[in-house]
């Protein structure tokens, strides 16, 4: 058991008496860190969470957005860190199983994945390449196999993720705004549990994620099985029971199964239940605790009105999915449990759900003063060398081409997804209102176009968490604007070590502070997320890892940034690029050295940066953005020749800048800043646009010919394409074309 | 040096499921009108020539291959190595 003395004694305040071993067992998964948010809840409410587009904010299993024309938009995010280190294929594929599981929920159809994903250098570590490969067909598989496309992420690689993984996954869904599935319930209606039988599989899962990982031996029982076939035909039963109307609420059935599923919906709806567990479809025999605690993939729970059984039954019938009644909705606040014919449990739904906060202490780490005390510049690399530290930067895994691990997965199945990976800094989807069959319910309802991007700097966030958080939630804002959509929401996943330790806890305070200070100021409400603490490995905690998944959404078709430069076309900047270098690829990758200065976002600059950007976009005055991050300036430069198949002529000397120091000027990673191309004859009225937002602005270059040309100072260095496009392609090669 | 035949099976633990076997004996083989069949699991086989003095070398060689190129996840599955008399 994972309770501590004195979650024990609360536990027996709040029932008057001793706890049996059942109900132990599912207020032990229930409070588990994963499952009750018992450290983090209080620190979460800094999150500004209402926005003109918000119609659900944080608490469900989704959050749900209007966007117009009768839509609505939900959007989730995820993570299956223990699992997948311990088993990378079943474990990444069951976290794409279990998030489309919580768009579900909302009555809601999946219709996008995104992925972050963080290891060791694969580089050098055996083992930090098979999980990576692994957790990557883990994904491409499940996602493939259900039909969702997996339309964005990102990946990054630090040695804090030794013998270890984060596998996020994001997910998007769409639903008709009449059709929206929120909790709903009265007394007698029925609990149904449907899909796959319930087994041994996964117990005690949730409290593993709430443990320091310590390796595969011990753990054995967190090894999770994808069925994506059943995880297909849940999504198309829950789909037709949503359109024919007959359930009224919906739950997925993750960490802590039964337990936390029926504790929690009973809660939500202020009801009780009476549970039959003899009821439930089983894969073996069980005791009541087992059956209460199993991970077993692929479960639903609904809530129906009897005279809705019929209909339900034809519907999970017809698609072969194997279902239990297991009892029904009272009114006494109560989780009444039998099992072999007895009561096995009875316990107030809002104890089970409602776990005593933990106290925990926040201090400031010595090693941040450590950083600081001990930050050093390296020595100016002679001018020729430039070059080579530029190719060795897009051969640097965190940079280099994810084509590799895109080219796994079907991005386009569903036909919706209309800017690819590899082809912007985000997806776009079209949207359109829909039947339960996935039909139109009618075109000329008009499509809505949305983006999405998932960002995160483990690097950042180590050295500064808050400076370094509030940077990936203005760099996945970015990311959307370049493709011309208006950030309008964002979901948040924050990973750490142990919140027991005080230094972690103080990164995850920072962490949250520097985000909902960025939200707070932009008006771009947190409409959900997840909290994963007690991701430890051998060497300690992993970095602060919070991820940020921006949403944004674009009026008409014509505004979708999709194109790349063309020959003759200018090269602009947008922002200023100061020397911020702590945490930069430049100094970490190529130097190996840790510094105090991360970049620091200048919140009213950023937002009129994006603004400026954004109505560049809309003015259909250039012909694409590249946002500036990691790599700084000479990366993003070279990415937009390597995309665009061509090079470029720039004068480094005309980039706005506070920069005394030519690698300073290259490769720092200052926020707010965006490359554009445009025609040589807008530069006229691409300038008049500009003039009306505070921001610095510049044509620094032009794109043609087959060669990068960077010029500095009266001296010039040349790398050409070829070389660029080669070092880029560094994650395919050293993973195999197969795949 | 003589050539050994090395079968290697790979198998989820017996505790682990199967989606693969169960939508088998499901979908196939139960529709199929073979009800006795009770349970399917599914396995991988891998059948190796290998060159060592014995066979007893070749077994080892392969089950430390095995291992190192982490050809099975010990996690999740069983894998038994056998030597196949010619």
């Amino acid at each position: 058991m994972s309770l501590s003395d004195e979650e024990i004694r609360y536990l027996r305040d709040a029932l008057s008496r001793e706890p049996n071993s059942v109900e132990l067992s599912m207020v032990s998964a229930e409070w588990s860190e994963h499952c009750s948010y018992k450290s983090s809840r209080p620190y979460l409410k800094m999150f500004s969470t209402e926005g003109k587009h918000v119609l659900i904010g944080p608490g469900y299993d989704a959050g749900v957005l209007d966007i117009g024309n009768g839509m609505l938009l939900t959007v989730h995010i995820e993570s299956h860190n223990h699992p997948s280190a311990v088993e990378p294929y079943g474990g990444a594929a069951t976290g794409i199983g279990g998030v489309v599981r919580d768009i579900l929920s909302m009555g809601s159809r999946p219709i996008a994945l995104l992925d972050a994903l963080r290891f060791a250098d694969i580089r050098y570590d055996n083992q930090a390449r098979w999980l990576f490969r692994n957790v990557v067909r883990g994904i491409a598989d499940y996602g493939n196999c259900i039909g969702v496309p997996t339309v964005a992420g990102e990946v990054e690689f630090d040695d804090s993720f030794k013998d270890y993984c984060l596998v996020d996954v994001a997910c998007i869904g769409v639903v008709r705004k009449d059709r929206l599935v929120t909790l709903k319930g009265d007394v007698g209606d029925l609990v149904v549990v449907a899909g796959n039988r319930t087994g041994r599989d996964g117990i005690h899962g949730a409290s593993f994620a709430s443990r320091a990982f310590e390796g595969e031996e011990e753990d054995r029982s967190a090894v999770q099985i994808p069925d994506p076939f059943m995880g297909k035909l849940l999504i198309d039963a829950t789909m037709e029971c949503v359109g024919a109307g007959c359930v009224k609420a919906i739950k997925d059935l993750g960490g802590g199964g039964l337990a936390c599923c029926l504790s929690e919906t009973a809660d939500k709806l202020g009801m009780g239940m009476l549970i039959d567990l003899d009821a439930l479809h089983l894969r073996e025999g069980m005791s009541a605790e087992e059956i209460m605690i199993s991970e077993s993939q692929e479960r639903m729970l609904y809530i129906l009105d009897p005279s809705m059984l019929e209909r339900f039954k034809a519907i999970m019938d017809k698609y072969e999915v194997p279902y239990s009644v297991l009892g029904r909705l009272t009114g006494d606040g109560y989780l009444s449990i039998y099992h072999n014919g007895k009561q096995v449990a009875r316990i107030s739904a809002s104890v089970v759900a409602n776990a005593p906060l933990a106290k925990r202490k926040a201090t400031k780490p010595g090693y941040i003063e450590h950083i600081a005390v001990h930050s050093r510049k390296p020595e100016v690399p002679e001018y020729d060398d430039m070059a080579g530290i530029l190719l060795e930067l897009l051969a640097d895994p965190s940079i280099a081409s994810k084509e590799w691990v895109y080219r796994q997965y079907d991005h386009e199945v569903g036909l919706r997804t209309i800017v690819k990976p590899g082809h912007a800094d985000a997806a776009v989807l079209r949207v359109w209102p829909e039947h339960h069959d996935g039909m139109a319910a009618d075109l000329s309802d008009g499509y809505r176009y949305v983006a999405v991007k998932v960002d995160g700097n483990s690097k950042q966030c180590y050295i500064d968490p808050y400076n370094g958080s509030m940077g990936c939630f203005s760099e996945a804002c970015r990311n959307v604007a370049c493709v011309g959509a208006e950030p309008i929401a964002m979901v948040d996943h924050l990973q750490f070590g142990s919140p027991e330790d005080e230094h972690v806890f103080w990164t995850f305070v920072e962490s949250v502070r520097g985000l909902a200070d960025y939200g707070r100021y932009m008006g771009i409400p947190c409409v959900g997320g997840k909290v994963s603490f007690y991701n430890e490995t051998r060497q300690g905690a992993i970095k602060p890892s919070p991820l940020v998944c921006v949403v944004g959404l674009i009026d008409d078709d014509g505004r979708v940034l999709k194109g790349h430069a063309g020959d003759g076309d200018m090269l602009m900047i947008i922002g200023l690029t100061k020397d911020e270098m702590g945490g930069s690829e430049y100094y970490e990758y190529i130097h190996s050295m840790l510094h105090a200065n991360v970049p620091k976002v200048d919140l009213a600059y950023d937002k009129s940066a994006r603004d400026a950007l954004l109505a560049l976009a809309s003015s259909g005055l250039i012909t694409s953005a590249h946002d500036c991050s990691k790599g700084g300036l000479a990366v993003a430069i070279a990415e937009m020749c390597i995309s665009s198949g061509m090079g470029a002529r720039v004068d480094l000397g005309s980039v706005p800048s506070t920069c005394t120091r030519l690698d300073d000027l290259l490769f720092s990673e200052s926020h707010s800043r965006f490359l554009v191309s445009l025609r040589r004859d807008d530069m006229d009225a691409v300038s008049r646009v500009l003039a009306g937002y505070p921001v610095h602005g510049a044509v620094i270059g032009r794109f043609g010919g087959n060669s990068l040309s960077l010029e500095y100072k009266g001296s010039s260095m040349s790398i050409s394409l070829e070389s660029m496009i080669d070092a880029y392609g560094s994650v395919t090669r050293l993973m195999g074309h197969g795949g | 040096m003589p050539l050994y035949r090395v079968n290697v099976l790979i198998e989820n633990k017996p505790y682990i499921s199967d989606p693969e076997g169960d939508t088998i004996l499901k979908d196939l083989v139960i529709k199929g009108g073979y009800q006795q069949v009770r349970s399917i699991r599914v396995a991988k086989m891998l059948r190796l020539e290998v060159e060592a003095d014995t066979e007893g070398d070749a077994r080892d060689m392969v089950r430390r291959m095995c291992d190192e190129l982490r050809l099975y996840n010990p996690m999740l599955s069983i894998c038994r190595v056998e030597s196949v008399s010619t």
